[in-house]
This record gives structure tokens, sequence and C-alpha cells, in this order.
């Protein structure tokens, strides 16, 4: 017996060295590299096609500029403007000519200057392997000359600029090549180590601007599953997270161990009317609608405070998304709207009826994204509160029901400004005959103004355009936006210089610390 | 036997056919594909964008032409690029392979070393505290979903106790955690299937003789019993095996064992036909194979099969 006793003791030891063996070792590194970070993302991977620093592969791009690699000639401030920033300074020559005036102090992480030449050389290597870049950018042709860079477009252009600050135009040295997926940027960190599950920076001594890198290391680690990457965070093993399920945000309201970081997205939930539905091409009935769905509830119960309640298809944070004015939350007045256009009485269930008929609709979305069900449903109990019957159908087969026209409004999350540029939403979604216009709405005015907004390059201009297209839409009562969605990073209390982006590209600046 | 291993080799053909088949045609009844799911959740891009890339898969082909492509080229030994990464299939799968072995390997192995003794004390001290402990735990794992089991031991072992790291990489750690977790529901059933056949080689007659020729009981049970409980759970075995080399996908997304479980699922989020198409065949060549092998490997541990299969 004492032999067992013995051997299970032996065998228990055994294990417990095994499972030891699998202990961090992120203490003893971070005293022998200096200062290391560790960043635990659900937005890294092959599944997000950004598995690499080559920006020039589908969306990689993000990757090399999140993680501060690269930087892209313009970039996006905290109310998307566009602003210089491997650029000095740019002018439209004509309506088919940039003009780019580059830093004179920029180098990359090797030692290089960056040049007119290296630029012309990147970008054209951009439009010829990237996916969607030379569908956005249209380029016929450029030419370098010392630090200036002048880019001719085969089409007008107006958004030149903003689609140069996407992901896909960080700047790298394409003498130095693409080697084992690390592209050679002008960013305060260097890839030293890429793989599917994560990538591994160290500091660019080199780095050309004023604020120099901080750490020594940072190590991103791709962790897809949300009750694994809160549990790393709440190990202490990461200094910050980004991508945490909403469930998971409220084991980090200690604001003595942890800070949040939010910012409002431009991926707006918002519900197309149909207007080829006879009810709803009565605008009383779509305001009706309209008035009975409370974005707060949507935004700040359902979304469980991770919405910022939508008026327009943009962020108000954004310029071309301030002073819009829609319908507001209004039950007793959706109820006289649905009366003046007809619906005087109800069945007995409840539902209002016009020549003894219900008003009955079909309300067409996906489960892709868990929150549309969630708006489903809350759309389902608050039309029945003003006498409209919803079917819902929330299927990942959407597609058919919209090729067949088998919906009356089709609710969808939709990034309306990945470029911060409003035409891109404005032209898909809501111009006449457009694919993508799944509410079928044409209003002539808007798509004139639509037209102009195409030909129109002054940003001043363009956003005041865009405002009224949005208004033109509100006032039709066409599409009604509920909330956009929250981004949230949360990290130690001793991470500084970290925060959420309200586009998503940048989160790994020079400034970023650990005290 | 070998007619036998001709007949399920070709059984393997026919069924490989009718499962690509159809796995092919389940997937294009959905109306989203590689291209809608990709620039969606990057924020979309304009439609010329998607219909040149859908154009450079395929996609824009019909169906039966998709198919008959992707058989010539599989016939031709060429399993095709991802659609997502664009990195060879092939050499995917073969890169998550040896992970998923080991993970499968530790898994079993730790199964038998916990569900061996506890299936034979159950058996043997039939009806006694023992027993009914044992069954107490069996119920217990049954009922649990894996994912709870390994949420559980994660809080445990890494929020708690630090002594597993989510920071380490897949060639730098045993999957000690993930194939505990995968251990201890197949655990659950394992007791009580060896308790079950230890049971009823107890009761036989050829147990009842050798006891009573004076033979020691312990003796009886290490030569001849566990022997012939040996058969059924070498097949218990060949369907787990076949069944985590096919990759434990929840479990190895939680604990970021990057395995063929996760490749697959992932593929199947993002509609990555090639990948689909490959695990597909993977799955078919493993359960075939592996029922094939323990089919061979029981006749060799039991002649009696073989002697019964020479009367019939």
């Amino acid at each position: 017996m004492n032999n067992k006793f013995k051997y299970l003791i032996t065998a228990l030891l055994g294990a417990s060295l095994l499972v030891s063996g699998c202990g961090s070792d992120a203490g003893k590194t971070a005293k022998e590299e200096g200062k290391v970070f560790h960043y635990g993302t659900m937005a890294y991977g092959p599944a997000m096609q950004n598995a690499s620093t080559d920006p020039h592969d589908t969306y990689c791009g993000w990757s090399t500029i999140r993680y501060g690699v690269g930087e892209t000639l313009f970039k996006f401030d905290n109310e998307m403007n566009v602003q210089p920033w491997l650029a000095e300074s740019y002018e439209q020559m004509d309506d088919y000519t940039l003009k780019i005036h580059l830093r004179d102090d920029i180098t990359f992480s090797n030692g290089k200057k960056v040049t007119g030449e290296a630029v012309k050389a990147c970008l054209e290597d951009l439009i010829k392997r990237n996916d969607r870049a030379p569908h956005d950018l249209k380029i016929d042709q450029i030419t370098a000359d010392g630090q200036t860079v002048i880019i001719h477009s085969s089409e007008k252009v107006p958004a030149m600029i903003h689609y140069l600050a996407d992901p896909y135009g960080a700047i790298i040295d394409m003498e130095a090549g693409i080697k084992d997926r690390i592209a050679v940027g002008t960013g305060p960190y260097v890839a030293i180590k890429v793989t599917d599950q994560g990538i591994e920076l160290k500091k660019n001594e080199q780095y050309w601007g004023q604020t120099k890198p901080k750490l020594d290391k940072i190590v991103v680690r791709s962790i897809t599953d949300g009750d694994s990457l809160s549990m790393a965070m709440q190990s202490g093993e990461l200094d910050a997270v980004q991508g945490l399920p909403y469930a998971s945000l409220p084991n980090f309201q200690d604001t003595d161990k942890y800070n949040i970081s939010s910012a409002a997205t431009s991926r707006v939930y918002q519900a197309a009317m149909n207007f080829k539905t006879p009810a709803l091409q009565d605008n009383r009935i779509r305001k009706a609608i309209a008035m009975a769905l409370d974005k707060n509830t949507f935004a700040n119960v359902l979304l469980n405070g991770n919405g910022v309640m939508a008026t327009g298809a943009f962020p108000d944070t954004t310029p071309y998304g301030k002073g819009l004015n829609g319908p507001g939350y209004d039950p007793e007045q959706a109820k006289t709207l649905l009366k003046e256009a007809g619906y005087t009485e109800t069945d007995s269930d409840g539902y209002v009826i016009k020549d003894g008929q219900p008003l009955t609709l079909r309300w067409l979305t996906y489960t892709s994204r868990q929150e549309l069900p969630l708006l489903a449903e809350y759309a389902q109990s608050a039309l029945k509160d003003i006498g409209i019957k919803l079917d819902v159908n929330a299927t990942d087969n959407y597609k058919d029901f919209l090729k067949r026209g088998e919906y009356d409004i089709y609710a969808q999350a939709i990034v309306t400004a990945p470029t911060g540029d409003p035409e891109y939403y404005l032209m898909s979604k809501i111009y006449s005959g457009q694919p993508y216009n799944n509410g079928h709405y044409n209003n002539p005015r808007t798509d004139a103004m639509i037209d102009e907004l195409h030909n129109t390059f002054d940003a001043g201009q363009r956003i005041e355009l865009a405002r009224q297209i949005q208004q033109q839409v509100l006032d039709d009562n066409a599409v009604w936006y509920a909330s956009f969605l929250k981004m949230n990073i949360v990290m130690k209390k001793n991470v500084t210089g970290f925060s959420a982006h309200p586009c998503d590209y940048y989160e790994i600046t020079p400034e970023l610390d650990i005290q | 036997m070998k007619r036998y291993i001709w007949k399920r080799l070709l059984h393997l053909i026919l069924i490989l056919i009718g499962i690509t088949f159809m796995s092919f045609a389940l997937m294009h009844t959905v109306s989203t594909d590689t291209v809608d799911i990709l620039y969606d959740q990057n924020g979309g891009a304009n439609e010329a964008a998607a219909a040149a890339r859908r154009a450079s898969l395929g996609l824009d082909q019909d169906f039966f032409t998709q198919y008959a492509s992707w058989v010539v080229n599989i016939l031709h030994g060429d399993m095709g690029n991802s659609f997502v990464s664009g990195m060879p299939v092939f050499t995917m799968i073969m890169d998550k392979l040896p992970t998923t072995i080991e993970l499968m390997a530790m898994a079993l192995g730790l199964t038998l070393l916990i569900s061996l003794p506890l299936g034979i004390l159950a058996a043997i001290r039939k009806g006694s505290i023992w027993d009914q402990l044992v069954r107490l735990l069996s119920f217990t794992g049954n009922s649990l979903p894996d994912f709870f089991i390994a949420i559980i031991l994660l809080y445990i072992f890494a929020v708690k106790w630090h002594v597993f790291s989510f920071l380490g990489t897949s060639s730098s750690m045993l999957p000690i955690l993930p194939a505990l977790t995968l251990a201890i529901a197949m655990t659950a059933k394992y007791t009580r299937q060896i308790r079950a056949v230890f049971l009823d080689e107890l009761s036989k007659e050829y147990v009842q003789a050798a006891l009573s020729r004076g033979l020691s009981y312990q003796f009886v049970i290490t030569r001849y019993v566990l022997r012939s409980v040996l058969a059924p759970l070498l097949a218990l075995l060949a369907v787990s095996a076949g069944s985590l080399l096919g990759g434990a996908a929840i479990i190895e997304s939680i604990f970021l064992w990057d395995g063929i479980g996760k490749l697959a699922v992932d593929a199947i989020m993002m509609r990555d036909y090639p990948i689909i198409q490959a695990y597909v065949i993977w799955m078919s060549l493993i359960y075939v194979g592996v029922n094939l092998l323990s089919d061979i490997v029981c006749r060799f541990l039991d002649p009696r099969i073989a002697a019964r299969e020479k009367e019939d």
C-alpha cells in the first residue's frame, strides 16, 4: 500500500511538472528584453486575411498599420478628417491629377530615405497586386521627381486622398521586398516574426517621428475565442485586448485595475424600407415605423451600452454626420400617422386594418451579426404596439430573399465610411438602381446631389452635400438608422497612449507605453 | 483478408465521390460566398473589385463546372489554394496535422489512464461505494459539455493558478489542458463501457472454471479478462481517434491550439470551399482507414474473430 501511495504521489508530481511546463515565461522575457507589451486581439489571423505585414496582400495592410509597422501618405484624425502623414501637403492639379509633396525627413526602418521614386514603386506594386486598390484609385500613371509624386487617374476620383489613407496604401520599401510576411515600413515598430497566430515587433530605433517608440518589444497574439481572450486578460498575461464580447466587459469595470477606451465606429445598424411594397410607398407609414422604434433601447439596453444612437449613416463625430434631423421616438404620433394613412380600425389581435387587410410586413435580416436578430425581435415587439404585424426572417440565406424581393424591410450592419469618405455608401446604398440599394429608393433630387458629390473635389462642399443627401433620405424615411457599434479596447491601468480610434486602423502608435 | 481490404478500399472510392459531391452541393445552397463574407467583415468593397475577386476564384461559374474543375484538379493531386489565405490547401493541412495528432495522442492516453482503472475498479467492486462513485463521475462527465469543462479548467489553471499560458505557441506547449478536457468527456463514456464489458466477461464460464482450477484472481483478470476487453476497447478507441483526428474545433479554439478542427470550422465560416472539400476527404480517409486498422488489429488480438468468419 505504501508503495502504491508513493507511485501515486510521483505520478501527480510528474503531471504537475508537465502542466508547469506550459507556464508563462512572460515575466522572465520582460526582464531580459526591456519593456514588453502583450496584446491580445480577435481581429488578426488568416480568416481576417491579415496575417502578414505586406500591405498589398488583400487586407494585410490593416496589420501593417494597426501594429505600427507602416504608415500611409494620409491618415484620419479622430473626426475622420484626412490629414497628411508621410505626405507634407498635396495639390489637386486638375480633376485627374493629384500632386503630393512628401516629407523630407522620413526613413524606412532599414535606414533608407523615403523618396518620390520609392513611393511610386510602392503604389505601382499596390495597384498591380491588391484586389481593391485599382478599382478605388483608378490610377493611370504615376510620376516621381525628388520628394514629389504625381498621380494621374483615368477617371475623376475626388476621394483619392481618402483611398490613399486606406491601410493598403502603407508605404513600404519595395527594394527590400517581403520576406516571411515581413515588410519594411516607416512605422515606430519593426516586425520580426509573423505567423498565423500573431506578430512579434521590436522598436524601430531609426523612427523618423518626433515621438519615439517607448516599448522594446510587442507581442500581438490572435485569440479568436471571446472567453479565452477575457481570461487571458484576467490572468494578467496580456496588457491589453481588443474585441472582447460585450458580455465580458463587466469583468473589467474595476477602474483601479483596468481602463476601457471606446470609440463609435461607422458600422451602422440600419433598416431599409422596400419602396416596391405598396404600403411602404406611403411616407406616413415609413415615418410611423421610424417613430415606433426606440434607438435608445437598442443602443443602451439591447447592446448593453455598446452602441451609439444614430441619426444618419455616419457618426456625428464625423463632419458629414453632424446637424441631421430624423423622426424621434414617439409611438403615439406613429399611431396617428397610421390613422391618417387610412388604418383606422384594429382586428381582434390589435393589428391595424385598411380595407379589411391587416398591415403585415416582412423584416429580413441575417444572423452572422449577433445584434441583428435582437434588433428584429425588438422591432417586432415595438411595431406590434402601434398595430403593425412584423414577420421576422433572420436567415443566412438572405441573399436569396433579396434576389426574389421577398421582404419589406431589410436590416443589416454595414461600415458606411471605411475610408472616411461618404461617397461610397451614398452611391452604392442610396443612388437609384444600384444593386446594393436594397430598398429600391428612387428620388431624382437625391440622385442629382450624389452625382454632384461625385464631381466635387472641395472638402467643405463634399461635407455639405453629404449632409443634404442624408437629410433627404431621412425626410423620405427611406432608411432607419438605429445605432453605431462601439469598439472597445481594455487595458491594464499602467498602459498609456493607447486608445480606440473610430476607423480602427490605428492601435499601436509611438505614444504607447507601460508605466 | 486481402479481399476484405480491397472491398473496403472500393467502398472508400464510392464514399469519396458521394460525400464530396454532397458537401459541394450543400455549400452552394447558401447564397453568401467567400467574397461576400471577406468584404463584409472588412467594411465592404466596390462591386467591380468583388466581381473580379469572384472571377479569379472561379466562383462566377456554375455549380457543375466548379465541381468538375475541382475533381480534375484532385485527380492531378492538386487540392487547390485556400480562397482566403491563398496558401496551398495540402500544405495548410499538413502544417496542422502534427498538432492535431499530438492532441489526439495525449487525449487518448489520458482517457485510457483514467478510464481503464476506474472501469475495472467499478466492475470488480460492483455495488460498492467505489462503483457508485465511478458511476456518479461518469454521469457527471457525460452531462458536462466540452467547452464548459474547458472554461472551468482554464479559469483554475490560467486565471487562478497561472500554470497555463495563453502566449506560448503550439510548438512550445504540451496540450495538457485541452487533452484533459477531451479526456474528461471521453472517460465518462469509456468507464461505463469498460465496466460493462468487464462485468460481462467476469460472468462467463471460463472465468469461473479458471478460478475453480485454483488460478489466482489477479492472474485470471490480467491474463484472460483484460485481453478480452481489449478488442471492444480498441473499436471504441478507433472511433475516438477518427473523431479527434478530425479536430476538436471548440477546444482548439478555446485553448488556442492550432489544429485541423479550427482550420475546418474557420473554413466553413468563411465558405472556403477548397479547404472544406479537403477536410471532407481527410475525414472519409480517417474513418475508413482507422476502422480498417482496428479490424485488422482485432483479428490479431482475438483469433476467434477470424475463426468465426471462416466457419461462416
